[in-house]
């Protein structure tokens, strides 16, 4: 569905990421291990459009996704849940997931029935409706988060990080939901430093490095790998 | 209480006008961040659209300002794709260095095609209405009522249609914007053309009460960069209450001080208020 062959990225000078070959299939949950600064955000930005490539090649679905733009990759069918949620503050919850649906707004029924299955995910959010985004709980902004991206109908779904700051019993539910989408039919590419909890839900996993992939393998290989449990998950 | 009352109008004229052409720039300084110096110089040139249309052209006076607002709002949509979508990615004096450019030439230009002779522009509502003894211009009520129906219109579009969200969204969260797909280009075009829009429907409702002249901006921009850092920058409602408030302080102090002054009062509240809410008076959440 996603390859990278030989990406890299710059910051000015500093080259965040050097020579990123990676492959994520259609219905896969892949997840991108890595510590703080190891050039995460850098790829999803990257993929997103928002970052450009000096080097390299991203295909998606057999089209060429390098150089396109935000929106254009948006209505290709990759959608970013980021870091830090990026939500519309002062917008409600449900304007903020109807921002989402932007790409699709003319199709209103299909924006209907999607905004049901989003709030079947969340329940919460159709009470909190109404409300601000930016008066929820760390928890319940990471749901509308991942609700309006995946209002975009995203067919990969890259979630940054989406555990960050959130208390551990919402972290547990918060990576359920994950599975619950991918079950469903989404893929999903998810960056990680919680590596145990990410690794119990991926198909298959990523390590990343000061702006390299220096490991990958399914979940079993990595759950049992001796220096990713040492370096991630600390047993 | 008749020339109270009669400040109470002059108040609102005055705050209309500032009002909408801070708004423009609040929008301009909220979504793109770029402090737009030439601001005022698509006041005046909306100005002067309105007076070529309805004097050497014979459109009514309603046509002229929808033809200027056009016009303006056209002009500005260039300033964005000419001038500073080209500087996107440079350093934030660029921005101003080229708005006091673009302001320079625009003045420029007026003045070889029209001279820099003071004009006036004849308004067909130039009757008085009286009410039980207390007197309203025509052409004031207009600016009032105009300014609200301007003011609720942009409300409308802004918080209930889709693409007037996607303005909002920008201001809010530019990252956010990005990740759902909005178009950036889209929404720096529409929000210079509104802004130039909504600085030509301001002076045209103005220039009547008014003259017309080259450099009729510079000091209606002043203010309306004092009325945005008392609003907070990129706030629309801080910029319709500023308009007002410096309205109101023009208004009442020039009747009760000095009218000669009343140009310095805006600048003295300026100073006031900064040393007390160093971050304007609505800094927070307002969009
Ligand atoms: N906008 C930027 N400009 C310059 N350097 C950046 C920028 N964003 C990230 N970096 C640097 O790139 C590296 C990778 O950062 P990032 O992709 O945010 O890592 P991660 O998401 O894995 O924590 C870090 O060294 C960071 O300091
Ligand atoms: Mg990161």
């Amino acid at each position: 569905m996603l390859q990278l062959k030989n990406v890299d990225v710059c910051y000015g000078s500093f080259k965040a990421l050097s020579n990123i070959s990676m492959t994520v299939d259609t219905g896969g949950l892949v997840v991108l291990l890595g510590a703080n600064g190891a050039g995460k955000s850098t790829l999803f930005n990257t993929l997103s459009g928002l970052n450009r490539p000096t080097a390299g090649d991203i295909e998606f679905e057999g089209t060429r996704l390098n150089g396109l733009k935000p929106n254009a990759v948006v209505s290709s069918g990759i959608v970013q849940c980021a870091e830090g949620r990026k939500l519309f503050p002062q917008m409600s919850v449900h304007q903020n997931l109807m921002m989402g649906a932007y790409v699709h707004r003319r199709d209103r029924q299909g924006n209907k029935r999607r905004l049901n299955e989003v709030l079947e995910l969340f329940p919460i959010l159709e009470e909190k409706a109404e409300q601000p985004a930016g008066s929820l709980s760390g928890g319940q902004q990471q749901m509308v988060a991942i609700g309006r991206a995946m209002m975009s109908r995203p067919r990969l779904l890259m979630l940054d990080e989406p555990s960050l700051g959130l208390a551990p019993l919402v972290v547990k539910q918060m990576f359920e939901t994950i599975q619950q989408i991918n079950s469903l039919g989404t893929t999903v590419l998810l960056a990680e430093q919680n590596a145990f909890a990410a690794l119990k839900i991926a198909t298959h996993a990523y390590v990343m490095e000061n702006g390299q992939l220096v490991m990958e393998g399914d979940r079993e290989a990595m759950l049992g790998n001796e220096d990713v449990r040492k370096a991630y998950i600390g047993a | 209480m008749n020339l109270f009352f009669q400040q109470v109008i002059n108040g609102l004229t005055l705050g209309s006008i500032y009002g909408l052409v801070a708004l423009g720039l609040t929008l301009v300084y909220g979504i793109l961040h770029i402090p737009n110096f030439a601001h005022g110089a698509l006041y005046m040139v909306g100005a002067f659209m309105t007076y070529t249309l309805m004097i050497d052209l014979g459109s009514p006076y309603w046509t002229a300002m929808a033809g200027s607002a056009i016009i303006v709002a056209t002009l500005g949509i260039l300033l964005e794709r000419l001038v500073f979508y080209p500087l996107r990615h440079s350093p934030p004096i660029h921005h101003k260095i080229a708005a006091i450019g673009v302001l320079l030439f625009l003045e420029a230009t007026v003045q070889l095609f029209w001279g820099a002779d003071f004009r006036r522009i004849a308004s067909p509502y130039n009757g008085i209405l009286r009410f039980d003894g207390l007197i309203i211009p025509e052409q004031r009520l207009l600016i009032i009522c105009g300014a609200i129906t301007l003011l609720i219109g942009l409300q409308y579009f802004l918080r209930k249609t889709m693409t007037g969200a996607t303005i909002i969204a920008m201001a809010q969260n530019r990252d956010g914007a990005f990740l759902v797909g909005i178009d950036s280009n889209r929404v720096a075009m529409m929000t210079f053309g509104i802004s130039g829009a909504l600085a030509a429907i301001a002076a045209s409702l103005y220039a009547p009460i008014n003259l017309v002249y080259p450099s009729m901006g510079n000091l209606v921009i002043m203010k309306a960069f004092v009325i945005i850092i008392l609003g907070g920058m990129g706030s629309i409602p801080g910029a319709i209450l500023g308009g007002m408030i410096i309205g109101f302080a023009e208004a009442f102090g020039g009747f009760y001080f000095a009218s000669a002054y009343k140009d310095l009062i805006s600048f003295g509240l300026l100073v006031i208020i900064l040393s007390v809410r160093p971050q304007g008076l609505f800094a927070k959440g307002a969009h």
